[in-house]
């Protein structure tokens, strides 16, 4: 087609039009690409909108927050907009319907009457269940499918006391897909910053309605406001206001506001989820959410409180491991270098690459190489050779220096906050490496537990995001269904309400699919890890398990004992009570000491009740004795006990939340 | 012998293409007389007495039951009972002192042929939490069996299961009580006058009494006779055959009977119908003793068929105490073997592949010693866990439903083809 001459072009475009558009070559921006594929984003339907954007929202506001080391506080607000609000909005006015058959909800006289039959069947049906006393199911309020135009639309806020953004980066910040701060190689929870554009593209699409964005930094004597939007076609913020503001709280972070269309029936549980586990593995930080609607009952108002003002340490940007990189790579870190020959490049680019490496590694590539070369005058297929040997030589695994993982004592928390269970265990396991990425995997296994369902419910992190969806394909999900015998750590996977709870962190997560929802059960260090973390867990906890079991064996001896006593007495006393017979027919004849036993049987001196009797004396006895024993075996041993978070009072909303000491189960 | 002619011989020439092998068979007559040399030479050198327990200077002390009479079997529960009827008024609550069943209490001796049990015992204490439970049900069958020796009556394993359903909770628990107090009073399961529910079957040239009915076995209609569940009261054994056929399979056990092989070549037919029983163990043993017959199996060539075998030959280790009554020495492997999938050319179709788990057992059971022994087994199951193959009786049905009883076994018993 596009060898083909203009002139032809021309001439079958005047017979087979469509056929000639196709021809014309189209450049998209890739403004214009995200907003065609959205879903790879994770926007794939208005529900799903709704969700993407409220953590990326909160994902950026923990990343910034935390790059300023400030205990992060969140406050992410949904708001409902009725369709007359939204029109009044965007300065449209309500029509009335006139031509009700024009709409595609409009009901035909013949739907009608079919429905009113279905409607008067139903109710005959419930009538009769009624009046036979059957157990009549909650009838579910048939709301009619929402037609097309019926779109619900919400503004969804989000502030937080973070790091804020410079006042002239804040239009491209927002306004430029694949702009970023987040294309270091580093353990962040966002990788391309596309979250935020995305939500203004999608706000765009749905409503039209421009972003605002407040902000601060440090120190700063004003609040930067930005109201803007996107320009698709061409990639470029599009300012409507710009303004620098007074600030007089002193606050520093962003507040970022976009109103889009969405769907929070469907996806409320799947919200109040993501908060939830973003609350057990953020316990250090507080969020307040909100959602508001017309209709009071609607309103949801959940404070995560924080627990602990222990936070894990700023991942720091890292040096790609040689192992990990590709041609292009090296290419573009040879572009960026400040170093002139290919020694100091080796050495100063990549990790574990040290001098003497460095220079055992210029020998082997071959004669045309020397160290002190000019690392920029380097041809394609010098590269290529570079990478032949990165892929092939031996190199120190990288460290996990650069990660930062929940920590222990964090997971711990948030899993005893959140699900309140009666045991836990975590584990965190040392830096793994995957193709030249380290990673560290943490896990927490619980038992029991408030709201926690019967079986294993599985909590999966990663570079300490909460992932919801795909769960059946995830590593962590198969391994724990499948790789971990339960039965072995006295664990009933069907019965026990069993928690799982893995985190994993890496400058790389190896997502599969498109919308970064799950980890594949295909690589096999993770998986092992994954499986280790966990056996860890349930080691710790079996020991528990199995000292429970016998403190539960202490207490219930004496009543275990004592429910056999009669049927044992009864057992021994029926043949007592034959043999007697026959001792006194004289049928047989017994030694002296036995046929006085069965002579006082016969007399009634020894019932069954003194049998009853003489054991039930043993047992208490015996019951007595173990438990001397059991606890000068087991001594008065002090639990050990966990330092309290007490959040402080001059907190400007000081909450009457009390932190309890927990003792470590 | 009349009844020979019952038979309707099949065309040879027109069955020999689907019945491979089929032209290889001698006469009827040819092979009786193989078989007849061999069963005589047979009950002439197993005149010899059997040897026991105590004819062997073991080691280690071994434990073995006998049969005892009612009134003994009493008076030992009496003994017993006013034991605990002296601990219990001491105040020292009671217990019993059990011989232990596990596998690490079991000995084969190869001069025996057989699984024994060795002298370790377990104490049952009743106020212990692990063993509070089996200790009661243990006075329980106690008096429930005493209750049997006053009445003299027969019950099965089941009636005395359903006299506690609460306290035994499953038949298992009761059973496997049962076994440990006949250990405990030294006496043979049947003793105790509890007998299990029929299972084994019998049909061929046999005639015995059974309580005081005289039975003829050929007379029994397809299905054969049930072999009753109390031995004891079986006697008076008469047969001209010339060897008993154990079969593992209802199926295999059927089509013979209904083909009535035991007229073409006398013989009795058993069949346990899987695990046997106690009651078929006992049975056999005491019709390979009176009428000194050899035994011949026809098993599955899978692992478990040679476990089958084995539990005929040296006993279960589950009832391994009382080995000396249930076990018959000297049973020959006839079929199916190994060797044979590919001797008869059974077809690919009619193989399965083995299991892991039936690898596992295939190698489990070279380690056995009553495997070890017989050096013609030791190869054909090492050839089946080669192969990875297995296959059932029935595969040999893929020649016609017959093919068992018209040219496979009567070729194998031309060629004395047993191990």
């Amino acid at each position: 087609m596009e060898s083909e001459s203009p002139v032809e072009t021309k001439k079958s475009k005047s017979k087979t039009p469509k056929k000639a558009k196709e021809s014309i070559l189209k450049q998209k921006s890739p403004a214009e690409f995200f907003a065609e594929n959205k879903n790879i984003a994770g926007f794939d339907n208005p529900g799903k909108c709704l969700y993407t954007t409220v953590r990326e929202f909160v994902e950026n506001a923990l990343d910034s927050a935390e790059s300023i080391s400030e205990l992060p506080m969140i406050e992410i607000t949904i708001e409902e907009i009725v369709k007359s609000k939204f029109n009044s909005m965007i300065g449209l006015v309500d029509r009335e319907r006139i031509d009700e058959a024009l709409y595609d909800d409009y009901e035909t006289a013949k739907a009608r009457e079919k429905r009113l039959a279905k409607e008067a069947r139903a109710q005959e049906i419930q009538a009769k269940n009624a009046a036979l006393g059957k157990k009549v199911k909650e009838h579910a309020i048939s709301k009619g499918a929402k037609s097309r135009g019926e779109a619900s639309f919400y503004r969804v806020t989000c502030k937080d006391n973070g790091r804020g953004m410079p006042h002239d980066d804040i239009p491209n910040m927002f306004g430029r897909v694949l702009s970023g701060t987040k294309y270091g190689l580093k353990q962040t929870r966002g990788k391309f910053g596309l979250g935020a554009k995305m939500a203004l593209i999608w706000s765009k699409m749905s409503t039209g309605l421009p972003i605002d964005i407040s902000s601060s930094m440090r120190g700063q004597n004003y609040i930067s406001f930005c109201r803007l939007d996107i320009d698709i076609h061409r990639n470029v913020p599009h300012i409507h206001l710009h303004e620098k503001r007074d600030n007089k709280n002193k606050w520093h972070g962003a507040e970022i506001q976009v109103v889009i269309e969405g769907n929070w029936t469907t996806y409320r549980s799947k919200i109040l989820h993501y908060m939830r586990q973003m609350a057990v593995i953020t316990p250090y930080a507080q969020f307040l959410f909100k959602f508001v609607s017309d209709t009071s009952d609607k309103n949801v108002t959940i404070k995560f409180a924080r627990r602990t003002d222990v936070m894990p340490p700023v991942p720091v940007e890292t040096k790609h491991h040689p192992s990990s990189v590709d041609i292009l790579l090296i290419k573009r870190l040879i572009a960026e270098t400040s170093k002139q020959n290919l020694l100091q490049f080796l050495q100063h680019e990549f990790v574990n690459i040290g001098k003497p490496l460095a220079e055992r590694l210029i020998g082997e590539m071959g004669p045309e190489f020397s160290p002190k070369m000019a690392v920029k005058s380097l041809t394609d297929q010098q590269i290529v050779r570079i990478h032949q040997l990165f892929r092939q030589a031996k190199f120190d695994d990288p460290s996990g220096d650069c990660l930062s993982p929940a920590g222990e004592y964090n997971l711990r928390l948030g899993i005893i906050k959140e699900l309140h269970p009666d045991m836990v265990a975590t584990y965190s396991g040392s830096a793994q490496v995957f193709e030249g990425h380290p990673f560290i995997v943490e896990a927490g296994v619980s038992v029991g537990g408030k709201d926690v369902k019967q079986g294993l419910n599985i909590f999966r992190f990663a570079n300490r995001i909460p992932l919801l969806f795909e769960q059946g394909g995830d590593v962590v999900t198969r391994t724990a269904l499948k790789r971990i015998s339960w039965n072995n750590y006295k664990i009933n996977q069907t019965q026990d309400k069993i928690g799982v709870f893995v985190s994993i962190v890496s400058t790389k997560i190896p997502f599969k699919g498109t919308g970064k929802e799950y980890i594949g059960d295909d690589i096999s260090e993770i998986a092992t890890a994954v499986k280790s973390a966990i056996q860890q867990c349930c080691i710790q906890l079996k020991s528990k398990i199995v000292k429970k079991m016998q403190a539960r064996e202490q207490q219930e001896r004496k009543r275990n004992l004592s429910k056999y006593i009669p049927d044992a007495t009864n057992a021994v006393y029926d043949v007592l009570k034959e043999m007697a017979k026959s001792n006194s027919s004289k049928k047989k004849r017994y030694e002296e000491g036995d046929a006085d036993i069965l002579r006082k049987v016969s007399d009634h001196l020894i019932t069954k009740e003194t049998l009853t009797e003489k054991l039930t004396q043993h047992v208490e006895k015996v019951d007595y004795e173990m438990a001397l024993e059991y606890a000068t075996q087991t001594g008065v041993r002090e639990e050990p006990r966990e330092d309290i978070y007490l959040q402080s009072l001059d907190d400007k909303d000081a909450e009457s939340v009390i932190c309890m000491n927990h003792d470590a189960l | 012998m009349a009844d020979k002619k019952k038979r309707r011989r099949a065309d040879s020439d027109s069955d020999s293409a689907s019945q491979p092998f089929k032209n290889l068979l001698k006469s009827d007559d040819q092979i009786l007389q193989i078989l007849e040399s061999f069963t005589s030479s047979f009950s002439s050198s197993s005149i010899s007495k059997p040897l026991t327990l105590a004819d062997l200077a073991l080691s280690t002390t071994c434990r073995e039951v006998s049969d005892l009479s009612l009134s003994s079997v009493q008076s030992a529960i009496e003994s017993l009972v006013l034991q605990l009827t002296h601990q219990i008024l001491s105040g020292q609550g009671f217990s019993f002192t059990v011989p232990s069943r596990s596998s690490s209490n079991q000995l084969y001796v190869p001069e025996l042929d057989r699984i024994v049990l060795k002298d370790k015992s377990t104490v049952r204490p009743f106020s212990h939490i692990s063993s509070v439970r089996k200790t009661t049900i243990t006075a329980k069958i106690l008096s429930l069996v005493h209750q049997l020796c006053l009445k003299n009556i027969h019950v099965t394993k089941r009636d005395l299961f359903y006299t506690d359903v609460k306290l035994f909770q499953d038949q298992i628990q009761s059973d496997a009580v049962l076994d440990d107090v006949s250990c405990m009073l030294g006496c043979t399961r049947s003793s105790l006058n509890v007998i299990a529910a029929e299972k084994g079957v019998v049909v061929g040239r046999l005639i015995f009494s059974d309580n005081g009915d005289m039975i003829d076995c050929t007379k029994m209609g397809m299905g054969g006779k049930a072999i009753p569940p109390n031995i004891d009261r079986v006697g008076d054994m008469q047969s001209d055959a010339l060897f008993i056929l154990l079969v593992e399979k209802d199926a295999a056990y059927i089509r013979l009977a209904e083909d009535r092989f035991y007229n073409r070549f006398p013989c009795i037919i058993v069949t346990a119908k899987g695990q046997p029983d106690v009651a078929t163990r006992l049975f056999l043993r005491k019709m390979k003793m009176e009428l000194k017959l050899p035994v011949l199996a026809l098993v599955d060539s899978d692992p478990y068929g040679l476990k089958i075998l084995s539990v005929y030959g040296c006993g279960s280790k589950n009832m391994s105490y009382d080995s000396a009554n249930l076990t018959t020495p000297d049973i020959k492997w006839l079929g199916i073997r190994p060797s044979d999938l590919d001797k008869y050319k059974i077809p690919e179709q009619c193989r399965l592949p083995m299991t892991e788990q039936d690898i596992k057992t295939g190698k489990d059971l070279l380690e056995e010693d009553f495997v070890k022994k017989n050096p013609g087994w030791v190869e054909e199951l090492n050839l089946m866990v080669k192969t990875k193959q297995k296959a059932e009786i029935q595969a040999l049905s893929s020649f016609g439903f017959q093919y068992l009883s018209e040219v496979y076994l009567p070729l194998k018993l031309q060629q004395q083809d047993w191990l």
